[in-house]
């Protein structure tokens, strides 16, 4: 508040940079490939908590320029399993501090996140979920149809849809944030802390020697260092392929649009499985919206008019007096799917290479934890016990996670 | 009444280019004040002809905008219209009694207090929200409620109706987006070549800009020459003209999204032609968003098309022919033009010396840098030499500016056309287009007339030729013709190249420093130049970051508006140029467009069964099965257990997945699918069989008859039919090249389940053909008869676990059918059962439920299906997954259990154990399914429990509402365990 106010009184005094441009050094003691929030966290983490600044954060394009910026912004931690929830629990505790933290304000906004249940199947799942979650310590319950529309006034909560709502899984801390201000946040603490971040330098190769990680080659040079951190999403079997690594991974698109900006009517975030949607009012008013993932595998960015019109079709189910509301925009993410629905993280069988991928259509949601977790693996060698599920040997041994029934249109 | 409207005191006398028609009267109200329009009229061009000035309110400062652009690009016209918020007013007709109002202002357009915060800019630089509001953290809620509330433009009315939409599909050779000159020809040539053409325009007329730009070739006018190109392309048999409608979208393949009113239009074309046009743009100077402040077109718009004048006294800014002709056209209907500035060196000599007969101070190399307002509306402007050396400043209530273009590309975008900067021009031109897609006119960056004609002609039949060549009997006729086409193609190429390299600049290139205060690059976020430098700056610099960081080009136009100038802008703080800093991606739609029709009439229509109506008289209570309705019970279904157990019950299992499966490789079909063998399955017998997934995931469960050697019927679960068809189509068509085919049946046949004690009894009555002893018939055996006279399939199985014979049959049989037997049942006190009976029974006999008792996760070898699996088989899918799975040993099992003390856990609740949990308590298991046995008397349930605890008579705690339960692992099935009912 007071760099605004002083910067008002004083208009010629720029406001500090957020990032710095640098030369690419020869070698770091970490590369860390991906400039989204998984890799900035990971960069700010290993500096802030564990003193190791000589790092390395490479991205393609420009920072947040993947799944960072084009996801919809849904931060929860009512999980279905109890890894799963243990390990959403501490980033949504992560966000909760993230303004004061990175001095930026990211606009974590707890407004209360709704699961709709539309039969009886989902109900209890949804209980289930819940039970799970109030175990584990996470805000979390089923709530009937009197209670919904006291959170959610102008749902149709009458019998008449397609689909009636049944019942809710209410997750108050649940909610949004601006996503490009994690993003924005970890880059600047991060490089205040000494981490190099470049933009626009794509990496082209890994080089592996006798089973370890010698090195990186990018569009703007190469690079030698022990450890890389594979940060990417979309992309990341590539990546992991050019060290050697094969990854259980298939990547689909996953699309989202805004409508116009509109005064405020929604205060909670909705998803429902069966109609394939999720939504928010963002700050701006403008309504996000997004659906489960493409069923088939591709790198595309496009967007499909099908997505504009099963969204468009089922988000007026629930909320019949959007008709009239336009779509102002849609895009694209891609997504790294495993098939148990949960991420990979940890070692590979490449010494110094290690993966923070595989992250589906949920990885926004865990950026700090993963952030902070990876750098504690790479500082410290020990694998924290949050990460332990995620490791990717559990494909081998038959020990999948099974986030299937509250991730695939969990948002 | 009629007294009270307001007069419409800057209306023009008729012209012939205009579309109003001035017999018929219509009268609305905006900000609750009643006003009149000529048929004709949108709602801006009639508060324009009133007089009025300011339309809306700006995002962030609430700063008076008026009319800009009148073509529905900018966001200075958006209004409320009833339920509907964010209406571009100037593209939307005014139709009697509409209420328009005005959006995001408080109390009223006219005072707007939230304008204060103009006076506080200092402190709101762009991305000042990143920087504050975080001290103290308790207080975000608060400050982020004022936020949000202070944002957001129209409103919902949360009790409008949903109203009728319409999908329509479409078909064509050729589809030209754009009715304007280069689109009519384009149409033109296509359809003289024999293609099908749709041409698609959003407007209400053809002729594009040639509406309104009221010149003249020798005597006729220009807009009469349009209309009449219009009626050739109007009445030419192979085009279909759509107008009033947006293409919003290009999608793969040539997959066009367009909207006309409430229907959507999907159109797959061979070729498009995109002849959209360019988007007239405004330059950044110190109050450019004052009302007052006109796009040349927008002011010829208004002329020529709806008589309305919007000034008395005006000052253009030109770098282009347009802009001096829109200055003569001003003097013409009587408005005082003060000054012409333009930026240019060498003006149109002829144009010059017309407007200095008329007293017109014209002043080439020269530009506005501020414009200064009165109470409401511009009032004066600065004009200043490019040089800097001369600077002055004229009153005026109107600024026209002709000073630039964008083109609107963004349907050759969105294909994947690569567009440059070309220095000369000062716009983006073409680099690059995709297969069979052409782009024709003002959108490639040609302006002249001469060019729009040629490039219009040769779009067309390069479209045409391409649409033709993909060898079906069309084309044979079109292939004849390629000689002469191919030869004129060359002709207009070559006229092209040449014309293009004399092409000169309609763009202006801008002042690079911006001096002033309040120049706004970005209309719809308030941002201005400052912001951006500020934004760069702080190392967002890049034109994706600065969109995120400074929101510019984020509004309601996205971009059409800003585009060009916030990359000017970027790239001269950046020291680059505009090719190095690059566009940002351009995405549908277009424009917005309503969700609505976009999303039509929800194509899921409700699922009944054949018996539906009949469940529905006898009183039961209907749930949804997936997509399917189904009788939960008839209100008591403790009764109706007992009926089954003691006498006779018939349940409506149509929603089962039913296939056909033909082929002689139909069995090594089934031993893949399923875990257990099929090989030798005879004739009329029937296997209960379990899929997996490639995870070895238990997928899908039901039972399969062999009918004939070549000829089996499958079944699967109600909620799995789908997915377990697209299952073993994806496997057939993936490689396996068996001789199998498949037919989904589901529909096809009803089935019902006929089970109880006395099951054979009321069978006997209606069936023929089949001998329905123990003997003849055994338990899962098929037999095929008839049942009430109807051709049947019968299956002996025994889901409730008592004789049971289930009975399909064609599906407008069904009703009759269950008749027969609900009456032959009568005898014996049958009764019809619902899905709560049958869970209850097949509860007491240990059956699973798949994706109930199971998950995501598990296999069957821990979800007491291991008496099935046959490891030993070649293989099956799943096979290699289980192996390991059952290499690192089972963790888990789904086991029976009961509750000693009679409580009834509800199914999700977690089986724990004391652990160091926040709440002191670890996740070892959970209930899957749970009932009080109106049979046992008992609650019984299944539950998954890790492996060393599931032995019988094993106790355990369960969270039950909050509290630790005691339940105990109990023996499976709790029902008749010997099968001695359901073999007898």
């Amino acid at each position: 508040m007071w760099q605004l106010i002083r910067h008002g009184l004083n208009g010629k005094k720029p406001f500090q940079r957020m990032w710095r441009t640098h030369t690419l050094k020869d070698s770091y003691d970490v590369v860390i490939i991906g400039g989204g929030v998984h890799g900035l966290a990971a960069a700010y983490y290993l500096a802030r908590d564990h003193g190791i600044t000589n790092v390395a954060v490479l991205e393609k394009r420009y920072i947040g320029s993947g799944g960072s910026g084009r996801n919809t912004t849904i931060i929860r931690s009512n999980y279905l399993t109890p890894e799963g929830v243990a390990f959403y629990d501490e980033s949504v505790k992560l966000y909760e501090e993230l303004s004061l933290d990175l001095n930026f304000n990211v606009m974590f906004s707890q407004r209360g996140h709704l699961t709709l249940a539309h039969n009886d199947s989902s109900v209890r799942t949804m209980r289930w979920r819940a039970e799970v979650n109030q175990i584990q310590g996470v805000n979390s319950r089923l709530i009937y149809p009197d209670e919904i529309a006291k959170l959610c006034p102008h749902l149709d909560l009458s019998d008449h849809p397609r689909y009636p709502i049944l019942a809710a899984l209410y997750h108050p801390p649940g909610g949004i944030i601006r996503h490009d201000a994690v993003v924005w946040g970890y880059a600047r603490g991060a490089d205040q802390r000494g981490v190099h971040i470049h933009q626009m330098t794509e990496v082209t190769g890994i080089d592996v020697e006798h089973g370890r990680v010698a090195g990186v080659q990018t569009s703007r040079g190469k690079i030698k260092t022990g450890v890389v951190l594979n940060a990417t999403a979309g992309w990341c079997t590539l990546i992991a392929d050019m060290a050697g690594v094969r990854l259980p991974i298939t990547t689909h698109p996953l699309q989202a649009t805004v409508t116009e900006a509109l005064k405020p009517f929604l205060d909670t975030v909705i998803v429902s499985g069966s109609l394939h949607v999720y939504v928010s009012q963002s700050d701006r008013g403008e309504l996000v919206m997004g659906a489960s993932i493409d069923p088939y595998t591709s790198y595309s960015l496009d967007s499909t008019l099908g997505f504009l019109e099963s969204l468009s079709g089922h988000m007026i189910e629930l909320f019949p007096f959007l008709s009239r509301v336009k779509i102002l925009r849609q895009w694209a993410g891609v997504c790294d799917m495993t098939v148990d629905y949960s991420p990979i993280m940890g070692y590979t069988p490449v010494e110094g290479f290690l993966v923070d991928v595989g992250w589906g259509t949920y990885g926004f949601k865990a950026g700090p934890v993963s952030g902070k977790r990876m750098a504690e693996l790479i500082a410290t060698h020990k694998t924290p016990e949050l990460l332990k599920p995620f490791r990717l040997s559990r494909f081998e041994e038959g020990r999948l996670v099974g986030e299937k029934g509250a991730a695939s249109v969990g948002h | 009444m009629a007294s009270s409207i307001s007069m419409q005191t800057h209306r023009l006398p008729p012209a012939p280019s205009q579309i109003i028609n001035r017999e018929k009267v219509v009268t609305f109200t905006f900000e609750g004040k009643e006003y009149s329009a000529y048929e004709g009229d949108t709602i801006a061009s009639a508060l324009a002809a009133a007089g009025i000035t300011t339309f809306s309110r700006s995002f962030k400062y609430h700063r008076r905008r008026g009319l800009l652009c009148c073509a529905g690009n900018c966001p200075n016209c958006l209004v409320q219209v009833g339920e509907e918020p964010n209406v571009r007013s100037c593209v939307t007709p005014a139709q009697q009694g509409m209420k328009v109002g005005a959006q995001n202002v408080f109390p009223s357009l006219d005072v707007d207090m939230m304008s204060s915060t103009q006076l506080v800019d200092r402190f709101l630089p762009a991305g000042f929200y990143y920087k504050a509001f975080m001290r103290p953290a308790a207080l975000w809620p608060l400050y982020e409620k004022v936020l949000r509330n202070a944002a957001g433009l129209g409103e919902v009315d949360t009790d409008a109706q949903p109203g009728y939409y319409d999908k329509v599909y479409k078909h064509a050779d050729v589809t030209v987006v754009g009715g304007g000159l280069a689109g009519m020809q384009s149409a033109l040539a296509a359809a003289d070549a024999d293609a099908r053409v749709i041409l698609i325009e959003s407007e209400a007329q053809l002729g594009g800009h040639l509406r309104y730009s009221g010149q003249s070739r020798g005597e006729t006018a220009v807009h009469i020459q349009a209309t009449s190109l219009a009626a050739k392309v109007a009445a030419h048999p192979n085009i279909e003209v759509m107008k009033n409608t947006l293409a919003f979208g290009r999608y793969d393949h040539n997959w066009i999204g367009a909207v006309q009113g409430n229907r959507l239009i999907k159109l797959r074309t061979k070729s498009l032609v995109v002849a959209t046009g360019a988007y007239e743009i405004p330059p950044v100077f110190e109050n450019n968003d004052l009302p007052g402040i006109m796009l040349g077109s927008a002011v010829r718009r208004l002329i020529h098309l709806y008589g309305v004048v919007s000034g008395t006294t005006a000052v253009v800014v030109s770098a282009n022919p347009r802009g001096l002709e829109t200055a003569l056209k001003l003097i013409r209907v009587g408005v005082k033009v003060a000054a012409v500035a333009d930026m240019r060196a060498e003006l149109d000599a002829e144009l010059v010396a017309q407007l200095q007969e008329h007293g017109v101070i014209v002043l080439p190399q020269t530009t506005v840098i501020k414009a200064e307002s009165g109470m409401t509306r511009l009032e004066s402007v600065h004009l200043r030499s490019l040089d800097g050396c001369h600077q002055r400043e004229v009153s005026c209530d109107l600024l026209v500016l002709s000073t630039g273009f964008m083109p609107a590309n963004e349907l050759l975008l969105q294909a994947g056309a690569k567009v440059a900067w070309d220095e000369t021009l000062n716009e983006f031109v073409l680099a690059s287009l995709p297969e069979n897609v052409f782009a024709a006119g003002e959108v490639t960056g040609s302006h002249n007339e001469t060019d729009i004609v040629r490039e219009g002609e040769l779009a067309g039949l390069q479209a045409a030729l391409a649409a033709g060549f993909d060898g079906n009997n069309r084309a044979q006729s079109l292939r004849l013709r390629v000689a002469p086409l191919q030869a004129r193609i060359d002709e207009l190429q070559t006229e092209i190249k040449q014309t293009r390299e004399q092409r000169t600049a309609w763009t202006a290139a801008q002042l690079a420093e911006q001096a002033g205060k309040k120049d706004f690059v970005c209309f719809c976020e308030d941002v201005t130049s400052k912001d951006i430098k500020q934004s760069i700056d702080e190392g967002y610099d890049s034109m994706e970051l600065l969109k995120r960081y400074s929101t510019v080009s984020m509004g309601p136009c996205q971009g059409k508006m800003c585009n060009v100038n916030a990359l000017r802008v970027c790239a001269h703080y950046n020291g680059q140029t505009i090719s190095e800093t690059g566009t940002t991606t351009t995405r549908p739609p277009v424009k917005p467009v309503m969700m609505g029709a976009l999303g039509g009439r929800l194509m899921e229509p409700v699922r009944v069964t054949p018996m539906h109506d009949w469940h529905v008289k006898r009183g039961a209570k209907m749930m949804n099965a997936g997509v399917w309705k189904r009788p939960e019970h008839y209100g008591n279904p403790i009764e109706e257990v007992r009926a089954v157990r003691e006498r006779v019950g018939l349940i409506d299992i149509s929603t089962l997945g039913k296939f056909h499966l033909h082929g002689k490789d139909v069995p090594a079909l089934l031993e893949r699918l399923y875990v257990n063998r099929w090989r030798k399955l005879g004739v009329g017998r029937v296997r209960y069989g379990v899929m997996l997934n490639n995870e070895a995931v238990v997928m899908d469960d039901g039972v399969t008859a062999c009918l004939r050697d070549d000829f089996y019927y499958m079944t699967a679960t109600s909620s799995g039919a789908s997915s377990v068809y697209e299952w073993i189509e994806s496997w057939l068509q993936g490689g396996w090249k068996l001789d199998v085919h498949l037919l989904d049946a589901t529909e096809l046949r009803a089935a019902m389940n006929l089970t109880g004690p006395y099951a054979r009894e009321v069978l006997q009555k209606v069936c023929e053909g089949i001998d329905l002893s123990n003997a003849a018939f055994p338990y899962m055996h098929a037999r095929e008869g008839k049942v009430a006279g109807i051709d049947a399939l019968l299956l002996r199985v025994g889901f409730t676990g008592e004789l049971g014979y289930e009975i399909h049959v064609p599906s407008g049989y069904g009703l009759h059918v269950w008749q027969a037997l609900m009456s032959a049942g009568k005898e014996f006190g049958i009764l019809p059962f619902g899905v709560e009976a049958q869970r209850v029974m097949r509860l007491e006999k240990g059956h699973i439920i798949v994706g109930q008792d199971t998950d995501g996760l598990s296999n069957p070898l821990e979800s007491g299906l291991e008496g099935l699996v046959k490891l030993d088989k070649e293989d099956f899918i799943g096979k290699t997954s289980l192996v390991f799975a059952s290499e690192y040993g089972i963790e888990k099992r789904l086991v029976g259990f009961e509750m000693p003390d009679g409580t009834l856990p509800e199914e999700g609740n977690q089986i724990v154990r004391v652990g160091n949990g926040p709440i002191g308590l670890e996740i070892i298991g959970r209930i899957t399914s749970v009932r009080r046995s109106p049979t046992l008397n008992k609650v019984i349930g299944l539950c998954w429990l890790p492996a060393e605890m599931c032995d019988v008579g094993q106790e355990f705690s369960i969270r039950v509402r909050g509290e630790l339960k005691r339940g105990r692992v109990a023996k499976l099935p709790f029902y008749d365990a010997e099968g001695v009912r359901l073999n007898s």
